[in-house]
């Protein structure tokens, strides 16, 4: 049983942690509905996950010239993700080392160095201090530049997909994803991938961790949730979802995968380029795939979708971040990639079907969206924490994983819970970390 | 301003008017039914550029991107009973104002800029969204009533605080 439970905002932060400790359970498939809503736990959750973790950044198409540069967040903190002139990209900390204004404040732009509007430092793209107004005259020989240089953020990449930390002892990227590059091949190394457009942007009264849950595993959701798709026509039945494989690797990734697929989803004129990048069993995953769905943790999610539009098939291929804003609260950034060799009437199409589908007009994503609204509603205050509100994760609890061509653990279906336990069982080990 | 041209701007008001009503109204046959066969619906993605260079929108990405086809298999997904976005309906109101016309050809062509606020509540959710933008219109002349041929809508947000655009803009 449950220890007498005090209320979350007057635990310590040991108390907090025996409390997840005692209530989060994704071995028996139970995960307190608090954790969705709670103030301390989203605290707690920045300085354990999103301090510690890899978070995504961008893709290296979006910034493909030299000077070219990008503002992203990372874990809360804006950053400057800049091409240098000897074609290596780097990030920095978006603050003046002199007295910490921000030096940049568009999106993307090409530029070899930043001017802080504050004193007028001048800063080089790669992180060095070139110049400050009046130096000789004020500092005389006192100032040395050499120490002043920007913040600089380690960041790796992976066929293309940025990604930073501010944890100097992260494993490396590599470490980090494991068995699961594997199928990031599939989503975004099956050829040279670019983004297309900016991304969108929109902000959803909703805890980020609904959004990883439900592209790490839930398929199960789509027939009802997204019941109307079916009805249109534009995918083959309402129990398509359940049919392909459910896979997780280390470190809380996962994702499913549909399959068969009679059509392929994606150009065919580029079958050779896909040949040439991905091993002959990756191929046959592409060759037979209907949609791939699941989440890099914590929250970047991923999804390649096959339907009708307009009487014909096409697939589009997104990543979505779940950036964090509040307990209750938070940004979406989706960005449509699409094949850079790939006929521009294909990539039109694709990019239509993707603002029909998944963008914030998206005839998917909408639903979704309603759904994690009144979720997190639900999960809020103390009531939850009294009465110990738990979600049930149960589903294929004592299914036995079965061989897969990839690696991984694979089910032979998607309707199983394993990948939002497996979500949450390393969730629970960075919150004790 | 000729008075002729102020009698189509007047017009264009009254259209707006109509079609706002329609969609507060969450008659969204009717609404359609102001559509021309050639329509272009877009929505761009709004971004925050350095200084005041312009267009500060994106040419290749969409928030919306309806051809008259996409566009009916919304309002045809809405009538499903697993439209789950719109069940029950947003409360919406939309304010549109500062109409103005630019070209016209009486009884063949005209575009009309206006601007549109948008109030948007849902359930007994206390929290209420506002769309503020512009709306860039072509209307085509097509037995005997003007249809709009072309929106093209410039949001005032780099990100859309609404939960999604399951309403029409």
């Amino acid at each position: 049983m449950i220890k007498t439970v005090k209320d979350i905002e007057d635990m310590t932060k040991s108390e907090l942690l025996e409390h997840l400790n005692d209530t989060v359970k994704p071995e028996v498939g139970e995960i307190p509905a608090y954790v969705l809503a709670d103030p301390k736990v989203y605290d707690l959750e920045h300085k354990k996950v999103f301090m510690k973790t890899w978070i995504f950044i961008g893709h290296e198409s979006e910034i493909p010239n030299k000077n070219d540069y990008m503002l992203r967040d990372l874990a809360g903190y804006s950053i400057i993700v800049s091409r240098n002139p000897d074609s290596s990209i780097k990030a920095f900390y978006n603050m003046c080392t002199h007295r910490g204004m921000k030096l940049c404040r568009a999106d993307k732009g090409n530029k070899s160095a930043f001017v802080c509007p504050y004193h007028g430092f001048n800063f080089k793209n790669n992180g060095d201090l070139i110049g400050v107004p009046l130096q000789k005259n004020i500092y005389g020989e006192e100032l040395d530049k050499s120490t002043m240089g920007l913040t600089e953020v380690r960041i790796e990449s992976y066929k293309g997909l940025l990604f930073g930390t501010w944890n100097d002892e992260a494993e490396s990227l590599d470490d980090f994803l494991g068995d699961f590059k594997w199928y990031l091949d599939i989503l975004v190394g099956r050829a040279e991938m670019e983004v297309l457009g900016a991304p969108q942007r929109f902000v959803i009264h909703s805890n980020w961790k609904i959004g990883a849950d439900n592209f790490v595993g839930d398929s199960y959701h789509t027939m009802v949730t997204h019941g109307s798709i079916a009805k249109l026509g534009m995918v083959p039945s309402a129990t398509y979802s359940k049919m392909g494989y459910q896979i997780h690797s280390e470190n809380g990734h996962g994702l499913n995968l549909g399959t068969p697929n009679p059509d392929f989803a994606f150009p065919e004129e580029l079958i050779e380029e896909y040949k040439s990048n991905l091993s002959s069993e990756q191929f046959e995953v592409l060759s037979n795939l209907k949609n791939m769905i699941g989440n890099i943790f914590p929250h970047l999610s991923f999804l390649i979708s096959h339907t009708k539009v307009k009487g014909q098939l096409i697939s589009n291929t997104t990543v979505r971040l779940w950036r964090p804003i509040d307990h209750d609260k938070m940004e979406v950034i989706a960005w449509f990639l699409v094949e850079k060799n790939a006929p521009e009437d294909w990539k039109r199409r694709s990019r239509e079907s993707f603002v029909l589908t998944f963008s914030p007009s998206g005839i998917f994503e909408q639903d979704d969206t309603e759904v994690f609204t009144d979720i997190t509603a639900a999960a809020k205050g103390p009531m939850p924490v009294m009465k110990n509100l738990t979600y049930n994760y149960t589903m294929g609890l004592h299914r036995k994983p079965v061989d897969f061509i990839g690696p991984g653990v694979a089910y032979d279906d998607k309707f199983s819970e394993a990948n939002q336990r497996n979500f949450y069982k390393y969730w629970l080990e960075l919150m004790n970390s | 301003m000729s008075m002729e041209k102020m009698l189509a701007n007047y017009e264009f008001e009254q259209w707006l008017y109509k079609e706002a009503q329609l969609l507060d109204d969450i008659d969204f046959d009717g609404w359609f039914s102001l559509m021309h066969q050639d329509l272009k619906y877009q929505m761009p993605v709004r971004i925050n550029k350095e200084g005041t260079e312009r267009p500060d929108y994106t040419t290749d990405m969409f928030c919306f991107d309806d051809d008259i086809d996409l566009l009916k298999l919304r309002v045809d997904r809405l009538k499903t009973d697993y439209a789950w976005a719109e069940i029950p309906p947003s409360r919406t109101r939309r304010f549109v104002s500062n109409v103005k016309l630019d070209d016209y050809k009486e009884g063949e062509f005209a575009s009309v800029n206006s601007y549109l606020l948008l109030y948007r509540s849902r359930s007994t959710d206390i929290h209420h969204d506002i769309i503020s933008g512009e709306r860039r219109d072509e209307f085509k002349f097509e037995n005997g009533k003007w249809k709009l041929s072309k929106r093209v809508f410039i949001v005032d947000q780099t990100t859309i605080n609404t939960r999604n655009l399951a309403i029409f803009i």
